[in-house]
């Protein structure tokens, strides 16, 4: 994602403007990685409707391999639907959104094989068991050998025990932490994670922290829409702020870290 | 644990209902549908219940107007039947608020009890049956009695829907006993067993006979009199103590948990090999979406043995059998098929950004439903032909080409209204519908009505012998199908379309 000026409305007066430590940098990886020139993810004047209902209204983004990017905002200002657009589940009405060099109106199936996604509700088909939905994304994806880090990624997140039971039964955190394994599964080229902290215990936190950096780490890109700001802080290097469907601000996560960059969140979601 | 209605939970309930109702009510998408759906139910009412009388030879008590009041006690039976299977195979009625919302109101058992009563008309069964019972009565009953035993007809068809509740919150809290499910299971087999026999011996005629409906229809079809006075009001009585008398199983049930659904969501599937292809991991998929739900296995299995125990015990012969697999392909498609993509729901957005293409998708989904209709319809036409004999060339050749047209008739309407008219709807619970009731109706008429036409047509060529005749006739009715499930087909194909779909099931 771009570090530049932000885009749509600039920074409130005091806010966001906040440094950071090299330290608490390091720790969210923002000198890690590589950033190449082109964005693996590249969206311009991204609009979606509804009906009448115009859920995102022009939101940019660039976001780049090896980097995590967050898309902050509070409920109803169009993180969901960007994620779902960049997933290839839902078309935008206007504007153009590429992943992994793929257009997502032209070229929709070639984006859902490079996109590991993990939607904001549920994301799990309810009577299908856990090992059943990373059979079904194997195959689909004609993974070979993936049975090892699929076992390995129901243990890093606790599902071991349950691999084999239908999902309606689950928590609301057990089935944002399968959601992440899934997602997670084939390496993807870009890695969508949709509210994936929402509901989760400390340890699927860290789990899925683990999955961001790992992700990062080979290189691919990530993106993780929530609306907190700490976690949000905690696991990505760059942030975006959606507001009432279009994007108010961008932000290195430094500037929205600790104190003042609570303040400047708040200001940027009144 | 508090079991009894009180009068104080019984008015709280009543008031309940209608605010649920009211609620209801105000999210009905297409008001101006549901007041025409209304006018019409309405006005085939008052046409069931008026028109007959007119009839040449209506309550003249001779012929076919003498031959309708015999049976009257017979159909009052059936209905009563129904009623109580209707209620039985989906779990203690309909749900006038979805249990997932219901959860955070304080709604009652005795509420949910109320509540179900009154959507037990919206089923098309139901009213079918109804609407020819107050036809017979108006077609078979002398003019000046009709009103009083029209009155008489619709107390019974009230208390027949009451008791029918009533046993099915009792075999619900049964069923949620320890062993409750095989003590169930147990009962049916020993029903059946001794209705199989009672048939076979030629004694259930004598046995209908004695059922008390023959005395209450004698009582009711002529005119005001003493009898009828004391009938109406035991009639009354008893639909008042029914509709208390439910809450008390209701109670029962709802403080016991559904064993049969818990058994499906804390049991262990064993991992299987991978699927060879993307086509079959997705049916995979779908018919684990299929068969491990619990309202699509109790409705199959009342489905396909319901109407074949009934065809046996009637001896239908082979031309009458075609009226059987449309019958029971239309119940297969409204436990699932009408919102088809309902079977993913919260999983439809995860599923939708896999890498198949929608056609795949499509063509799974499609096959699962088409065998999940063949599955019921041959289970059913199976048992109703054990005392049929042997077919010949040109009723089986009827009856198979009634199969395959009826059924793809069938999965081409449900995945047309699949992507029209997405719902999210969680099909946990057996008394989880796809679809609001009142679009239940719709589909269930529309359904009722195609499959029933395609079949006579086809039982009347059961009777020609020439087989090559049905294979004729049969191929611009699957032609047409076709074209139709291509066109169904291409609105999921849509991406606008199919998001529309996938964003609505996943809310």
């Amino acid at each position: 994602m771009s570090g530049g000026p932000p885009f749509g409305q600039s920074w409130p007066a005091g806010a966001g403007q906040v440094g950071d430590s090299p330290a608490r940098g390091r720790e969210r990886g923002e000198d890690s990685g590589v950033i190449s020139r082109a964005p693996v993810v590249d969206v311009r004047s991204l609009h979606v409707r509804f009906g009448e209902v115009e859920a995102v209204a022009g939101v940019h983004l660039e976001a780049y391999a090896g980097h995590a990017t967050a898309l902050l905002g509070r409920n109803g200002a169009g993180k969901s639907t960007t994620m779902r657009v960049l997933a290839g589940v839902v078309p935008p009405t206007a504007g153009s959104a590429t992943v992994a060099g793929f257009d997502v109106r032209t070229h929709p199936l070639e984006v859902k094989r490079a996109v590991g996604y993990c939607p904001d509700v549920g994301g799990l088909v309810p009577r299908a068991t856990p090992w059943e939905h990373l059979q079904l994304s194997a195959r689909l994806r004609r993974l070979q050998n993936w049975e090892e880090r699929a076992r390995d990624l129901l243990e890093r997140f606790e599902l071991g025990d349950v691999a084999h039971r239908v999902t309606t039964g689950f928590s609301h955190g057990m089935g944002r932490r399968l959601s992440v394994c899934l997602a997670a599964l084939h390496e993807p080229e870009v890695l969508l994670l949709d509210e994936p902290f929402d509901g989760v215990d400390p340890i699927g936190v860290d789990a899925t922290f683990d999955v961001i950096s790992d992700a990062r780490s080979r290189g691919a890109c990530v993106l993780v829409s929530t609306h907190l700001r700490e976690l949000a802080v905690e696991a990505c290097s760059s942030v975006l702020v959606l507001r009432g469907g279009a994007q108010v601000a961008t932000a290195t996560s430094g500037e929205m870290a600790g104190e003042e960059g609570a303040r400047a969140y708040r200001s940027l979601l009144d | 644990m508090p079991t009894a209605a009180s009068s104080t939970e019984v008015r709280r309930a009543v008031r309940d209902v209608a605010h649920l109702v009211a609620f209801r009510a105000g999210t009905v998408r297409r008001p101006r549908a549901f007041a025409i759906a209304a006018a019409v139910f309405v006005g085939l009412t008052a046409a069931a219940a008026g028109v007959p009388t007119f009839v040449d030879g209506a309550g003249s008590y001779r012929g076919y107007a003498l031959d309708t009041i015999t049976i009257l006690p017979s159909a009052m039976a059936g209905f009563l039947l129904l009623a109580i299977a209707s209620a039985v195979a989906s779990g203690g009625g309909r749900e006038l608020l979805d249990r997932e919302h219901a959860v955070v109101h304080p709604v009652s058992p005795t509420t949910d009890h109320l509540g179900a009563l009154l959507l037990a008309p919206l089923n098309i069964a139901w009213l079918l049956q109804a609407w020819i019972l107050l036809g017979a009565t108006s077609y078979g009953v002398q003019r000046p009695f009709l009103p009083f035993a029209l009155l008489g007809v619709l107390l019974w068809i009230g208390l027949a829907t009451v008791i029918g509740q009533v046993v099915a919150w009792t075999v619900e809290a049964i069923r949620r006993r320890d062993h409750g499910i095989a003590v169930v299971r147990s009962l049916a087999v020993v029903l059946f067993g001794v209705a199989v026999l009672l048939q076979l011996s030629g004694r259930l005629g004598t046995l209908l006979d004695k059922f008390p409906t023959t005395h209450l229809a004698a009582g009711l079809v002529n005119g005001f009199s003493g009898r009828w006075a004391v009938c109406i009001c035991i009639e009354v009585a008893l639909v008042l103590v029914a509709v208390a008398l439910g809450a008390v199983p209701a109670h029962l049930a709802a403080h016991r948990t559904a064993r049969d659904e818990l058994r499906v969501e804390s049991g262990s599937y064993p991992a299987r090999g991978l699927p060879r292809s993307p086509l079959a991991a997705l049916v995979r998929t779908d018919r684990g979406s299929v068969w491990r739900a619990v309202p699509m296995r109790r409705g199959l299995a009342v489905l396909a043995i319901g109407p074949g125990v009934v065809a046996l015990a009637g001896n239908l012969d082979w031309a009458q059998m075609t009226i059987l697999p449309g019958l029971v392909a239309s119940g297969g498609a409204l436990l699932f098929g009408v919102n088809a993509w309902c079977l993913d729901a919260r999983g439809g957005l995860w599923r939708e950004s896999l890498p198949v293409g929608p056609g795949t998708v499509f063509a799974a989904r499609a096959w699962v439903l088409t065998e999940f209709l063949l599955v019921a319809s041959f289970t059913t036409m199976v048992l109703a032909g054990l005392r049929a004999g042997l077919p010949d060339a040109s009723e089986l050749t009827a009856l198979l080409c009634t199969w395959v047209v009826v059924v793809l008739q069938v999965v081409s309407s449900a995945l047309r209204w699949s992507s029209r008219r997405p719902f999210a709807v969680d099909l946990r619970s057996a008394r989880a519908t796809p679809a609001p009731p009142l679009v239940m109706v719709g589909y269930s008429t529309k359904l009722a009505v195609t499959t029933t036409l395609t079949s006579l047509v086809f039982s009347g060529l059961a009777r020609v012998p020439h087989p090559e005749l049905s294979v004729l006739v049969a191929s611009p009715f699957l032609v047409w199908s076709m074209i139709r499930l291509l066109h169904a087909r291409d609105a999921w194909t849509d991406p606008v379309q199919r998001a529309k779909v996938v964003t609505t099931v996943a809310a």
